[in-house]
């Protein structure tokens, strides 16, 4: 026999890295479901463009099984760059027939890598302001200043690259964070105007959440979300005391940070009583469906996070639940982009859809490779400038492709990095929320003006 | 660890990002799709292209030390691991197709192309790539053309040997040589033959020229239902005893389903069947439906439940992806499973699937079956957990069996996944002493200084001395 032992894995001299390996070592069964059949590389943006293993999933799970059993340590920079290196955009579950849960393991893995190595002053910086909202509040204030003045704007045209190609490349996400101003319709005169429906059915109450860089910078998106769910019965019902939903710090490995935020919602939430909590930040509604999954070992909270968990919907889930509504025409194309943590993270790829559908004369178009990341992941653009890049700049030339008016995806991380790469490219191509297209129809409808509820 | 002259020929042969040698990145490369050999690499490069692939092999070459081909890393052998130590060269930046030329029907490809990738890009052309392995849309034709892969299809159309039509080669002395190709008929020995299924131990594919097939006009799919192993081996055999041509003929067992139907990938298989026959026939619209009604009450005759065809495309798809992915499916059952892949002659079906199921209770193992039924290729899926030795060691004596019992009746002891490293000890059963020396000299003509992939395919003979 050639034997089936080789070198047998967790028998090895190294000793687990203690405390360091607890996190993942707790993972373990989540871990053994790969049976490494490599069906995740080929959809790995990082895979893809490297061509490394250890840049794949099934490589990247197999260096949190070797922390785990101590054949390496949480600091050796295999572990620390290549866990570093994932998007975090979750691609690989979809395709994964074991039902491997990458993006629970890849917190743990994140949080164990920080716990062995300080992340990088940036991202520290980064995910600190965003858990507070002190902090949060001035800094997005500022961030609108310089949006509204187009010094943003202005400053990322001007800025060298080099050495502050970071500082440009910041400065253009916050200048695409600009709202979307469609065309007039060109029939406005006799434009159709469309009765909100009547009846008093079931009209389920929702608590919107509001969100950190949502709040900060679309507030808009909020604003539409709450208008197109009333058009369509439902009842929004202002939540209190909501915090950040802890996605970012979580992905960062910050999973104590991510608890404290999570409790904050679901007891904020709880109070308000409502049948659903609507999300239009992809990135949001996947951590928040996932609080179950965060809080499984807080005996206080696991069921309660469950439940919550349970009401948690996308807006483009609500509103294509009832159908949703038509409005006005909006003549426009748009090239419509998947998030990851949409399609990847929540299996959602038609309720977008089907919100853009309902506005009259807007021609949508799927982006081609729609189902990869856009790079944005976080602030991966900044942390991964040269990958980050290339990923973006993918992106960036499949969106123009499609010849739209509008790069539409709803996500406020993507439509971020989409609006920075292509206003960096120079082009004039816009990003936008579906529901800001939906709100625009629903607004050339009359259907705010004429109100009867 | 590699010596600081292979170190500084292979970056500057490739650049210093195609050039991996920390001990614990190249971890991740100890195992292929098989995770019960693990053996580290000194190191891995990617190369890039043909002139690279060359710079690289000279250079293991002259450091004396092994070469080891790696595609996707998804083989089911250990084909891709190195067993010896030695470099790993990985394909995976290859991954170019060079040409598509829909009008002779071939295709001029990188060998880190996915297969699947290769079927969508000729799909346009109302053309696609006819070996359909499991793993297609990851496997790279490079690793198809190292293994002769089949897939399920392959009943009808042939492996991958019956589409390549030239390949050029990186031999382990760094020469490239072109073997048959376009407009080139092979005169003399066919050396392309040879090579395809050589398992990298002949030499590297860094082009491959294929051909292509229009796509079938349609198509026809069945699923049978057993409440019996065993008989759906038998309906197998009888369909093929009346004359009947499907594309594909898989069986898929209780166990397997039960995997498959817990996974995304469910595709509507009742879960207390013992055993799921799918069915497909293509080609001309004409007859089709003949066909696929006198299977389906051959089906019925031998003790099918329930018959139905695929009503359409969506459910045709969820039939096969149901099948396609049922490897990694697995998972959910165990953490670690041992995957055979003998042949038998399919009249054999019924009473080497009972035996499988009896060595597999004698041992106190879960032994599930998912299998190319239709040219009786055997894929009995041991599950097992590798913390756990003294179950491995039963998982050992277990294969090994299954293993005889199918030689014994008359099958041999790969269909398509190759012999590689876990099967290179089984090679005895099936070939003499001096059939094992013709290999060996078969092999030593490509590669005298035996760096090709070595440890793999041919069991070390003492003999085997000259060179």
């Amino acid at each position: 026999m050639s034997g089936l032992h080789g070198t047998r894995a967790g028998v090895t001299s190294a000793p687990p890295s203690g405390v360091l390996a607890q996190a993942v070592a707790a993972q373990e069964d989540r871990l053994s479901n790969c049976v490494h059949c490599g069906f995740c590389l080929p959809v790995c943006p990082t895979y893809v463009r490297l061509g490394d293993e250890a840049d794949s999933p099934r490589g990247r799970l197999y260096l949190m099984g070797a922390v785990s059993e101590g054949r390496i340590a949480a600091s050796s920079d295999a572990f620390q760059v290549h866990i570093d290196r994932c998007l975090g955009c979750r691609a690989c579950e979809p395709v994964c027939p074991s039902g491997v849960e990458y993006g629970t393991l890849l917190e743990a893995a994140r949080e164990v890598a920080g716990q062995a190595r300080a992340s990088s002053a940036l991202t520290r910086a980064l995910l600190w302001a965003m858990a507070r909202r002190w902090v949060r509040r001035p800094v997005f204030t500022g961030g609108r200043f310089l949006r509204a003045t187009g010094l943003a704007a202005a400053a990322a045209s001007w800025m060298p690259t080099g050495a502050l190609s970071n500082a440009r490349f910041g400065l253009a996400m916050l200048a695409a964070t600009k709202p979307w101003r469609p065309p007039p319709s060109v029939d406005d005169g006799n434009a159709v105007v469309v009765d909100r429906p009547g009846g008093d059915g079931e009209r389920s109450s929702v608590g919107i959440l509001v969100g950190c860089v949502q709040d900060g910078l679309f507030g808009r998106i909020n604003q539409a979300t709450r208008r197109t769910l009333e058009v369509n019965g439902y009842v929004t019902v202002p939540v209190e005391r909501q915090d950040c939903c802890g996605a970012l710090h979580a992905h960062g490995g910050r999973l104590q940070e991510a608890r404290r935020m999570a409790r904050a919602n679901i007891l904020a939430f709880e109070g308000a009583g409502v049948d659903h909590v609507a999300v239009n930040a992809a990135g949001c509604g996947a951590a928040m469906k996932e609080y179950g999954t965060l809080l499984e070992d807080d005996l206080d909270f696991a069921a309660r996070a469950r439940s919550f968990s349970a009401r948690v919907k996308d807006v483009t889930e609500l509103l294509a639940d009832r159908g949703p509504l038509p409005g006005a025409p909006v003549p426009c194309r748009i090239a419509y982009d998947h998030p990851c943590h949409l399609l990847h993270a929540q299996g959602i790829r038609n309720e977008p859809l089907a919100v853009l559908g309902a506005v009259p004369r807007a021609e949508v178009e799927v982006v081609r490779g729609a189902d990869e990341c856009c790079g944005g992941a976080g602030i991966y653009a900044m942390t991964h400038p040269e990958l980050g890049g290339s990923i973006g700049r993918d992106k960036g030339e499949a969106v123009l492709a499609a010849g739209a008016d509008v790069a539409c995806t709803p996500n406020p991380g993507c439509m971020m990095q989409i609006g920075a790469v292509l206003r960096l490219e120079g082009s004039p191509v816009a990003t936008a929320h579906p529901v800001e297209i939906l709100d625009e129809s629903y607004q050339r409808a009359g259907l705010y003006g004429r109100r009867r509820s | 660890m590699i010596p600081d002259a292979l170190h500084r020929d292979l970056t500057t042969a490739c650049g210093p990002d195609a050039v991996i040698v920390d001990e614990d990145r190249l971890l991740v490369y100890e195992s292929d799709g098989l995770t019960a050999h693990r053996h580290r690499p000194a190191a891995v490069v990617l190369p890039r292209t043909t002139e690279e692939v060359q710079a690289v092999v000279r250079a293991i070459s002259r450091a004396g030390l092994p070469i080891v081909p790696r595609g996707a890393g998804t083989g089911l052998s250990g084909g891709a691991v190195a067993v010896r130590g030695g470099v790993i060269v990985g394909t995976a930046r290859m991954n170019r197709i060079l040409v598509l030329d829909a009008v002779n029907r071939r295709a001029l490809l990188q060998p880190g192309v996915i297969n699947a990738h290769l079927s969508e890009a000729a799909r346009p052309h109302g053309l696609y790539y006819a070996p359909d392995p499991s793993s297609q849309t990851t496997c790279t034709i490079g690793g198809n053309v190292a293994e002769n892969s089949g897939g399920p299809h392959c009943l009808k159309y042939g492996v991958t040997s019956r589409y390549v039509r030239g390949l050029s080669v990186v031999l382990s002395d760094g020469s490239v040589v072109s073997l048959g190709g376009m407009g080139r008929e092979q005169d003399g020995y066919d050396l392309l033959g040879l090579f395809v299924g050589s398992e990298g131990c002949f030499g590297i594919a860094t082009e491959v020229e294929v051909e292509l097939l229009p796509i079938p006009e349609t198509v026809r799919t069945l699923l049978a239902i057993f409440d019996e192993l065993e008989s759906a081996g038998q309906a197998v055999s009888d369909i093929i005893g009346a004359g009947l041509l499907p594309a594909a003929m898989e069986i898929i067992d209780g166990e397997t389903i039960r995997a498959v139907e817990d996974s995304v990938f469910a595709a509507g298989y009742p879960t207390d069947a013992e055993a799921a026959l799918v069915i497909e026939f293509d080609g001309p619209e004409a007859g089709i439906d003949d066909d696929a009604r006198r299977a389906a009450s051959l089906c019925e005759e031998t003790g099918a439940r329930e018959v139905r065809l695929a009503r359409d495309e969506e459910e045709r798809l969820a039939l096969w992806k149901g099948r396609k992915k049922a490897f990694g499916a697995m998972g959910r059952i165990a953490p670690d499973l041992l995957v055979q892949d003998a042949t038998v002659p399919r009249t054999a079906l019924p009473r080497i699937l009972a035996g499988i199921q009896t060595i597999g209770r004698r041992y106190g193992l879960t032994v599930a079956n998912v299998f190319h039924a239709g040219d009786g290729n055997l894929h009995p899926n041991i599950l097992f957990d590798r913390r756990d030795a003294e179950e491995l060691a039963r998982v050992e004596r277990a294969s090994k069996e299954i293993m005889e019992l199918c030689v014994e009746a008359g099958g041999t002891i790969t269909g398509e996944h190759g012999v590689g490293l876990d099967k290179r000890d089984y090679m005895p059963l099936v070939y003499g002493p001096d059939e094992l020396d013709a290999l060996w000299g078969v092999r030593r003509s490509f590669d005298p200084d035996g760096l090709m992939n070595p440890g793999k395919v041919l069991p070390d003979v003492s003999t085997a001395g000259t060179t």
